[in-house]
């Protein structure tokens, strides 16, 4: 209730008040004596009231003022009437009890001064011979004060109740306006998130410790071949067509590590076997407990699939290219062993058919060569067979014939591998060294290992490999040689592969070449 | 006087061949590189070229074209490993006498430069 509503309310109980006691009073008025028309006043300046602004109550000097007229009036009604002997100074508790409702004790005490003043004044007026000190007086002052108090704790003590319960109104409303925005702010956010992995191109799938799927995005569904909503918390140990990647999203879960950039491959719904490439990440729990893992995968299917292409494609383009290699190589051999062969007949000289003989020889052998060289090539690769190997002696062995230059140096740690076919790389780089140099050049070999591997330096002086070239020189059939068959260098990988070795190059033009071939080292000390 | 044929094919055993094969009808001069024989046919005089296609410094075909681009009307047998050349529109069109397949019977061969050249 605004304060003017209040005062003109608890104003009009007074005037009530007042014409009650005048009506009711054994000492009242009659009809049209003065007291009515007081009490009349009284009343239209209540009706006066209702018509002044609002803004005009909130003040504290105007209330005192309005309060200043109600005592005025009923000290004159008592004034005009019987004098004291009337039940009217009863209003003043009245005028007293309304100003301190409506005001603060600082607004309440000056009203109760100035009724108490008014009231002995016309007490001591209509009782000249009465003491100030009287009991009349004496009882009904402090009555005056006590109510102006008592009214005035009580007041405040209610407004600020009644402050402090809107505050807290106020304070809950907003605090429940807060949680709404921020539970509409979780659910967009959430809506959001769920977009987020919607969108990812790849496959997305999350679960609890337990395995309870607590994420799916529709790429998983896809590749899976799964519908979202029946698979959306039941458990993933239940798919068995997901068991490998479970096992894996499982591990991190136990060991708190992430996997990344591994393969498995799952069954899809329709029984098909799908390779996915995939990572797998913990999410972060208290302390080293984790709660639950993500797996983001990747249908690695339609790349296997191309891969295979590729590799047949490949196989036909080597097929062909060996073909016709095969044509050239070995017709040249095979027209010197056919051609000799008829011209023997034709000759008795004796150094005639040693050299033809040997001309047919040499034909056969390097037929024989070719065909190693294919056979090399082409065999499927293997497993080797592993037996200690020491590469330095190894070396030396093939180089103990040749006509150049070769410095040996460093002790390389024994290796594991096939003999032969270490044999075959080796002299394979170095016969291409010599070639490049030719006879007056000069060979450095250095061993040297590095804790996990046993490398190999094979470095000539040679005219060295032009920069375009680098990068085919283990591709098969090519070759820069002369007359090279292209397939000394495709062997030395293949052998460095099955060995799971591995082979760089250097080379600058003018300066020469250098291979790097790296071969693990024999690990003694470890299971074998 | 003996009629001069000169062999080129990158393979000395090739060329051995060749060479002892003709040498007691005819004078044969070999050469390992095709550039070589750009030299020699413009400095001697010879009756017929057999050559070699696939060799490492230049084609067979191309030292074909040099010599007919300088106006040198030598008779040429191609002698190559390559059996689809003989087909190839590129040999049917670029003024060769004959094709000969390795490996060869050398009767065969002796027989085919004597219809060009004669003995």
């Amino acid at each position: 209730m605004t304060n003017k509503k209040l005062l003109l309310f608890l104003r009009f109980i007074m005037i009530l008040a007042t014409i009650l006691i005048m009506v009711y009073s054994k000492k009242g008025l009659h009809v049209w004596e003065p007291g009515y028309l007081i009490a009349l006043v009284y009343f239209l300046s209540n009706l006066v009231l209702y018509l002044i602004p609002n803004e005009l109550f909130k003040k504290s000097r105007f209330s005192f003022f309005v309060f200043l007229f109600d005592i005025i009036t009923i000290s004159l009604a008592i004034y005009l009437t019987q004098g004291i002997e009337t039940d009217f100074y009863l209003i003043y508790f009245l005028v007293i009890f309304v100003a301190s409702v409506s005001q603060d004790i600082a607004g309440s005490i000056p009203i109760a001064v100035v009724s108490c003043i008014i009231y002995i004044w016309l007490t001591l007026r209509s009782h000249p011979g009465v003491s100030f000190f009287s009991a009349p007086i004496l009882i009904k002052i402090p009555f005056l004060f006590i109510i102006s108090l008592v009214s005035s704790l009580w007041s405040e003590s209610t407004r600020k109740e009644l402050k402090e319960k809107k505050l807290l109104e106020k304070y809950n409303e907003d605090l429940q306006k807060q949680v709404t925005q921020i539970a509409a702010k979780e659910i967009e956010l959430r809506v959001y998130n769920e977009k987020i992995i919607d969108s990812v191109p790849s496959g997305v799938i999350a679960t609890k410790g337990d395995g309870e799927i607590t994420t799916l995005n529709p790429e998983a569904c896809r590749v899976f071949g799964l519908k979202k909503d029946p698979i959306l918390g039941s458990n993933i140990k239940g798919l068995e067509g997901l068991s490998a990647l479970w096992d894996k999203m499982a591990e991190t879960i136990r060991t708190g590590l992430a996997v990344s950039r591994d393969e498995v491959t799952v069954r899809g719904s329709d029984n098909r076997d799908i390779p996915i490439g995939f990572s797998v990440s913990p999410i972060p729990g208290h302390g080293a407990h984790v709660p639950g893992c993500v797996a983001i995968f990747k249908d690695l299917s339609e790349i296997r699939s191309l891969e295979e292409k590729l590799k047949h494609a490949e196989r036909l383009s080597y097929l062909g290219k060996m073909a016709s290699w095969v044509a050239h190589e070995i017709r040249n051999p095979l027209t010197a062993i056919d051609g000799f062969a008829q011209l023997l007949p034709t000759t008795t000289d004796q150094k005639k058919i040693e050299l033809f003989t040997d001309e047919i020889h040499k034909g056969s052998q390097r037929i024989n060569h070719i065909i190693d060289d294919i056979l090399a090539f082409a065999r499927t690769k293997r497993k080797v067979e592993p037996q200690e190997i020491n590469l330095r002696s190894l070396i030396e062995t093939l180089i103990k014939d040749v006509r150049i230059k070769v410095n040996v140096t460093g002790d390389p740690f024994p290796i594991s591998g096939e003999a032969e076919s270490l044999r075959r790389l080796f002299m394979n780089l170095i016969n291409n060294a010599i070639e490049a140099m030719g006879e007056s050049g000069k060979l450095d070999i250095n061993f040297s290992n590095d804790g996990i591997w046993a490398v190999t330096e094979i470095r000539d002086y040679g005219p060295g490999i032009p920069r375009k070239f680098l990068n085919n020189l283990f591709t098969p059939f090519f070759t820069t040689k002369e007359r090279g068959t292209g397939l000394g260098l495709a062997i030395v990988q293949k052998i460095a592969d099955e060995h799971g070795g591995k082979i760089e190059v250097e080379s600058i033009e003018g300066e020469g070449t250098i291979f790097r071939i790296y071969l693990r080292i024999l690990q003694t000390d470890g299971p074998k | 006087m003996k009629k001069r044929i000169l062999i080129c094919d990158d393979e000395e055993t090739i060329r051995l061949l060749l060479t002892e094969a003709l040498k007691d009808e005819y004078e044969a001069v070999e050469v390992a590189d095709g550039r070589d024989v750009l030299k020699l046919v413009t400095k001697e005089q010879f009756d017929l070229l057999i050559i070699d296609i696939k060799m490492p410094s230049i084609h067979g075909l191309d030292v074909i074209q040099r010599i007919r681009e300088r106006g040198i009307k030598i008779p040429v047998i191609i002698c190559s490993a390559y059996r689809l050349m003989a087909d190839d529109v590129v040999v049917r069109t670029s003024d060769v006498a004959a094709f000969i397949t390795k490996p060869f019977d050398i009767k065969t061969l002796k027989s085919k430069i004597f219809e060009i050249i004669g003995s």
